[in-house]
């Protein structure tokens, strides 16, 4: 590649058609999504924002509410000449159960598998199955040709690339030597021969006991028709987050142990091939006026009072800001060249237009 | 609600597991360590045990970073100490698989299927693995207290119901006995409570009321008073512009001081305003008591930092203001 990264935010959203946020939990990772989704908008383009679990506040802004949950819906007011603003809520449960319906032909057959009690229990929390329910969801948005920008946000998460990882998983997973036993045609559970398929069937029988085995295999019966198109997606989802068109934005706060997060993320992306488009540091704190010196020396010892209890705060604030200045400069070495935009600390978004102020901020340059 | 009544200070001493719970960048990590402080300035051996692997609580305690081996990180004059280590998914089936007699088939079974395929192809199965170490710890009487870091919520909701969700979808077997005894664990109000963390802010205080009633009602946790971390402080100086404080105090400043000053007591005062919000819906819709940590201005959490949190716990918790609110019960 020979186009040096962009140098602002506006940039990147021109320039991408996929953009992934991703961060700690609680600075704020879904409403940046939102913002520069919505500041995309407002440039003419066709835009959707994928979420995983707005904050209520958040999703009253966008006008979601339960019965929209899955399916696309346009957020009214938002976007300018020519542009639009979808949101899709994402619910891994309602996405699961479409894909088997979609994946399998004989209505019979996906209903064995909808009722099946580990799949019920799988769908809802097995780890990894809303990262992998993000990527679905991504392929299908991807492959409909119909957006001119995709803002997708990945579930807050501590082992930060789940997200990414999970169509490796899960093709390891159906790789697995097991899973291809259990799930060969013809064979019933006594005549499993295999040594380490025996030997696992004998550990998850004594452990969990023989309902559950029951259970496990005719769920992955019922599983193989749809694996190899599961498969296919991942790999294609794979390579697409790693096209040149793919910006992932890497969202913190100046907490200390949001920075470290965030830093052992933009690592794990790096190292993934994932290239680091734009980094968002929000919830800052402001940094007040600086006071003389002299002035600070003659009121050190005018005793409790107001004065006193403003002078404090300023003293905290300000040893707060510079704190944040030496945490966001971490972040900032691993940024390089790509930009780098400090949020100031808000109040909740809670319409539009101050989504839309959030999305001129991250959009107005350094 | 069931509240465990009193002081959070003589509450660890009643307690033998504590589940510290809150929405992610909240702090649960930091109120887990000064919740041990508290627990071991008074005397209690405390185990503090970090579920999804946070490295950070070690160096906050003045340790390494944690990790399955448990290491002792602090003692008290007193006769409390906290010892502290991780609780993996990978390492809960080890030692299962050891407790329910394995321990000779162990290499046959790792050779057969990785844990990925054993958990992945059990739903639930890794955090009630977890569960239940923890579980065993407790039966062991390994600490006066064991306080858990849980993932945080989003993920703690699924982690502590995994016990339920099994028990629905097994009906019998060893692991319907494991979920039957960590389901008992969780709702045993003498043994084990639930902490929950909040911010003063909108999000963080809406999760928490909904994570309040979903730990109590479906699993039966019993809560200790709810924790708001973070707290800005609310001096009477910051209701006033510098002119008049100046003046109540007998001195002048100069027009830029009080500009300054002026900027910084708006900034307090929003800041304050949007938490009294946030601490009267918290009155009207939680009927727990809380205590209120304050916000340190440092963007770094140090060793010294957590003697003033666990003294901030220790304070006499505040009843909700449900007279004056007008609460739902």
């Amino acid at each position: 590649m020979t186009t040096p990264p962009a140098t602002d935010m506006a940039s990147v959203l021109r320039d991408s058609s996929l953009v992934v946020t991703c961060g700690p939990g609680g600075v704020g990772k879904t409403t940046t999504a939102a913002a520069l989704a919505l500041a995309a908008a407002e440039t003419g383009r066709r835009v959707i924002v994928v979420t995983v679990d707005p904050a209520r506040r958040l999703a009253d802004t966008l006008g979601i509410d339960g019965s929209s949950a899955n399916d696309p819906f346009e957020v009214t007011g938002a976007g300018r000449d020519g542009g639009e603003l979808w949101a899709q809520m994402l619910d891994a449960q309602a996405t699961f159960d479409r894909m088997i319906l979609d994946r399998t032909d004989d209505p019979e057959r996906a209903r064995t598998i909808l009722t099946n009690p580990i799949y019920r229990s799988i769908a809802g929390s097995l780890a990894g199955a809303q990262e992998y329910m993000a990527i679905e969801r991504l392929h299908q948005l991807w492959s409909s040709g119909e957006w001119d920008l995709i803002v997708i946000d990945t579930p807050p998460s501590r082992h930060a690339i789940d997200l990414l990882e999970a169509p490796d998983r899960l093709v390891t997973f159906f790789g697995h030597p097991v899973y291809r036993v259990l799930t060969a045609p013809g064979r019933s559970l006594a005549r499993v021969t295999n040594a380490g398929a025996s030997a696992f069937l004998w550990a998850i029988r004594r452990l969990a006991g023989p309902q559950v085995v029951e259970d496990t295999i005719e769920f992955f019966r019922a599983l193989a028709g749809i694996e190899a198109g599961l498969r296919q997606r991942a790999a294609d989802t794979a390579a697409v987050l790693r096209s040149a068109g793919t910006s992932f934005v890497l969202v913190s706060s100046p907490r200390a142990e949001a920075i470290d997060e965030a830093v052992h993320l933009a690592e794990a992306l790096r190292i993934g091939g994932y290239p680091l488009a734009a980094t968002v540091v929000n919830l800052v704190h402001p940094t007040p006026t600086p006071i003389d010196a002299d002035t600070l020396a003659a009121l050190a010892d005018i005793g409790d009072g107001p004065l006193a209890d403003q002078l404090t705060f300023h003293r905290e604030l300000s040893a707060l800001a510079d704190a944040e200045t030496r945490e966001i400069r971490t972040l900032r070495a691993h940024a390089g060249s790509t930009p780098l935009v400090e949020v100031p600390l808000l109040d909740d978004i809670s319409d539009l237009a101050a989504l839309a102020a959030l999305g001129s901020l991250l959009t107005s340059g350094l | 609600m069931d509240v465990a009544a009193g002081s959070v200070e003589a509450w660890v001493h009643r307690a033998r597991v504590a589940f510290v719970v809150g929405k992610g960048g909240v702090g649960t990590s930091t109120v887990a360590a000064a919740l041990a402080v508290l627990a071991a300035d008074g005397g209690a051996n405390v185990l503090l045990v970090s579920v999804d692997g946070k490295p950070g609580l070690g160096p906050l305690l003045g340790g390494k970073p944690l990790s399955a081996r448990e290491q002792t990180l602090h003692s008290t004059a007193a006769g409390g100490r906290i010892r502290a280590r991780t609780i993996s998914p990978e390492q809960s089936f080890l030692d299962y698989l050891e407790l329910k007699g394995f321990g000779g088939m162990l290499r046959r079974v790792a050779a057969a299927a990785s844990f990925d395929v054993i958990a992945g192809s059990t739903p639930g199965m890794e955090h009630l693995l977890v569960l239940g170490k923890i579980k065993e710890l407790d039966r062991e009487r390994v600490a006066d207290l064991i306080v858990v870091d849980a993932p945080p919520a989003g993920h703690a909701a699924p982690f502590l119901r995994s016990a339920a969700a099994l028990q629905d979808a097994v009906s019998s077997g060893p692991i319907r006995e494991q979920a039957d005894e960590v389901a008992a664990l969780l709702a045993d109000h003498g043994r084990c409570h639930g902490v929950l963390v909040t911010l003063p802010e909108d999000t963080p205080v809406s999760e928490t009321i909904e994570l309040a009633y979903d730990l109590e009602d479906r699993l039966g946790l019993a809560l200790a008073p709810l924790v708001v971390n973070g707290c800005w402080p609310d001096r009477p100086g910051l209701t006033m512009t510098a002119t008049t404080a100046a003046r109540k105090q007998g001195v002048t400043v100069t027009a830029a001081t009080k500009r300054s000053l002026d900027a910084v007591v708006r900034f307090g005062r929003a800041r304050v305003d949007a938490q009294r919000a946030q601490l009267d819906r918290l009155d009207r819709e939680l009927p727990l008591p809380r205590v209120h940590l304050p916000r340190l201005p440092v963007a770094r959490l140090l060793p010294e930092h957590l003697d003033r949190l666990a003294a901030a716990l220790g304070t006499e918790p505040i009843a909700p203001d449900v007279e004056r609110t007008g609460g739902r019960r």
